[in-house]
């Protein structure tokens, strides 16, 4: 009996072997993000649309939550403060990575262990590395602040740069230059490096100076990289909880705001929801954008 | 003479560029090193070189040279069941924890070993699922095969806030979050999820650079996919694999929003940015014990990194990244 039913089993074909089996593999992937990405992205628009309660049964309110949403100053307030988190620390990331691409681009003695050891901030944990910028601006103890008061006198009084929720900001940008330049860097020296010479002598030929050099051959190489590299950093700066939270309070970016909403206070994951799709189809309407008038894809 | 001066000009301003880029990037880590190192006394003090070295925020973290636990406030009958040989040290502590007030004690080793077994077994079951996806992303030709491949990129657009809400109400609703082990299997999830996508990317791009010809020989000489998986792909692509491991295991090691929301009930298995977090914001907080903290949570991954740099770096580079 066993062998007849061996052969009435339909074989596949090579190609089809390799399809089933190519799925097979993948699926437990597939299978992971579908269930735990894609599915709470539905699940969290599903609960915008109603007060979530954790324990008992959500009440459907419409678009209720969307319109106090928008209609709420501290949004507003929310808005501003990661646009200027956004542009400021991208642009900062982004310009001193070129920089410092430019400077490790350039032979020096021991610029292998140079490279590394400036890979340190990227690779240490945010946790691990706040405390020290606190303490760096704490007004009682910090090196900062003793610098502005005691040695240049810049200032008369010692300050709270973080405490204070106008410059905290400033501590948040700092902080995330200081974090994610690497990533910015390796991104533009690999670029860099792949640059072809004979620009340069071509350039060279025809009188350049140094700073024509990089006006009129390094720069446009490095377009795309470039382009690429903000559209990055704008997704993840825009998103970043952790290093702002952690660092101070006072920054309400959307995030932190949502966050906040959702998890404090009145425990209000509906209207947290609720923010979270309005965050991220602010996102998606500024990549749409990017992706067409920068990158020109 | 005007192009040697002109010289001269570029390369001390090149050296004080440099300088100021090994500064910048390394002054936090000294600062965090100079300041555990102090004593209170001395925090005011601009130097970063401590007047008298102080270990005692160290020593305190790891448990060593504390003085012995104070036992009056032990009643009579445990310290005479304590006695008992047959206890094991751990469950002797465990009594011992209920009537001995712990008070601001920081449990460093336990939030250590918290956020290692997280971490651990987080990266690899990515790994471990990545490695059979990777394989089928790379080697093999099916309709469709794109279309996951690039699902799977999407996921770097979205951020952590955005997955919270819903998969913390998930995680309530199906009572994971009630007891400390379905709580901590909800975390190793999340994380293991988080960390797919890279390794996804980077092994895919692995595999790809493993010339087809020694799998083919392997296939003629009889061997099915899965055991040239096993036999050939891994065991050429084991430094990939490490790699991918550590980076995974760094994102886990790092997390702190997923843990600061899911763990709040559960202190004991409080994961290490959970608990520095907690310390800082008690009033306890000294500067000495939170830096000595700082470097002790940022030491583990550091090692790791280096011991991977060279491999990491280049797969940084070519865009295999998640934050």
């Amino acid at each position: 009996m066993a062998s007849t039913q061996l052969t009435v089993r339909r074989t596949f074909s090579p190609k089809e072997q390799e399809a089933r089996l190519g799925w097979a593999l993948v699926l437990p992937a597939v299978i992971v993000i579908g269930a735990l990405v894609l599915y709470p992205i539905i699940y969290n628009v599903y609960l915008s649309f109603f007060d979530v309660s954790l324990s008992g049964n959500n009440v459907f309110t419409g678009f209720q939550n969307h319109v106090q949403v928008v209609t709420d100053g501290k949004f507003w307030s929310a808005v501003w403060t990661t646009v200027i988190y956004v542009v400021f620390s991208v642009l900062g990331t982004v310009i001193f990575g070129i920089v410092v691409a430019m400077v490790m681009n350039r032979e020096f003695p021991l610029r292998w262990l140079v490279r590394s050891i400036i890979l340190l901030p990227y690779v240490a944990p945010v946790i691990a590395t706040v405390f020290a910028w606190q303490f760096f601006f704490d007004p009682v103890n910090g090196i900062f602040v003793h610098m502005a008061v005691e040695v240049l006198g810049v200032v008369q009084n010692r300050f709270n740069l973080i405490g204070n929720p106008s410059t905290a900001v400033i501590v948040a940008i700092v902080f995330s230059i200081w974090k994610n330049f690497p990533f910015a860097y390796l991104m533009i020296l690999s670029r860099l490096q792949a640059i072809d010479e004979t620009l340069y002598e071509a350039a060279e030929l025809d009188g350049c100076s140094g700073w024509d050099k990089f006006r009129y051959v390094t720069l446009p190489e490095l377009y795309f990289i470039i382009g690429s590299l903000v559209l990055l950093r704008v997704i993840w700066n825009f998103n970043k909880f952790e290093e702002v939270y952690l660092i101070t309070e006072n920054v309400q970016v959307l995030s932190i705001y949502t966050y906040l909403t959702a998890f404090t206070g009145a425990f209000d994951l509906g209207r947290g929801a609720t923010l979270a799709v309005v965050q991220f189809g602010i996102l998606v309407v500024f990549i749409l954008y990017y992706v067409k008038r920068v990158l020109k894809w | 003479m005007v192009v040697r001066q002109r010289n001269i000009f570029r390369t001390t301003g090149f050296v004080l560029l440099l300088l100021f880029i090994i500064v910048f990037s390394l002054f936090p880590f000294v600062q965090m090193l100079s300041t555990s190192l102090k004593y209170p006394r001395d925090w005011g003090n601009p130097s970063l070189i401590p007047e008298r070295i102080n270990t005692g925020a160290y020593r305190e973290l790891l448990g060593i040279g504390l003085p012995e636990p104070d036992m009056s406030s032990v009643p009579e009958s445990v310290r005479n069941l304590l006695e008992e040989s047959d206890l094991t040290p751990e469950q002797r502590e465990r009594i011992l924890a209920d009537y001995i007030d712990t008070g601001d004690v920081f449990p460093f080793p336990r939030y250590f070993r918290n956020s290692l077994l997280l971490s651990a077994i987080a990266a690899f079951l990515s790994v471990f699922v990545a490695v059979f996806g990777a394989y089928s992303f790379s080697r093999l030709q099916y309709k469709g095969r794109g279309y996951v491949q690039r699902g799977v990129l999407l996921v770097y657009m979205f951020g952590g806030i955005l997955l919270l809400i819903p998969l913390y109400k998930v995680a309530v609703q199906i009572g994971l979050l009630s007891t400390p082990t379905g709580t901590f299997i909800a975390l190793l999830v999340v994380y293991m999820v988080q960390t797919l996508p890279v390794s996804l990317y980077m092994l895919g791009n692995y595999f790809r650079t493993i010339p087809f010809s020694i799998e083919e020989a392997a296939l003629i000489d009889g061997l099915t996919r899965l055991q040239t998986i096993r036999r050939i792909i891994v065991p050429l692509s084991i430094g990939a694999i490490a790699t991918v491991y550590i980076y995974s295991f760094m994102i886990a090691w790092n997390e702190y929003l997923f843990a600061s929301v899911f763990l709040k009930s559960f202190k004991e298995i409080y994961t290490l940015p959970l608990g520095l977090r907690a310390l800082f914001v008690s009033k306890n907080a000294i500067w000495d014990r939170i830096m000595s903290a700082s470097m002790l949570t940022a030491l583990p991954v550091i090692a790791m990194f280096m011991a991977v740099q060279k491999r990491l770096v280049g797969g940084l580079s070519a865009g295999g990244v998640k934050e």
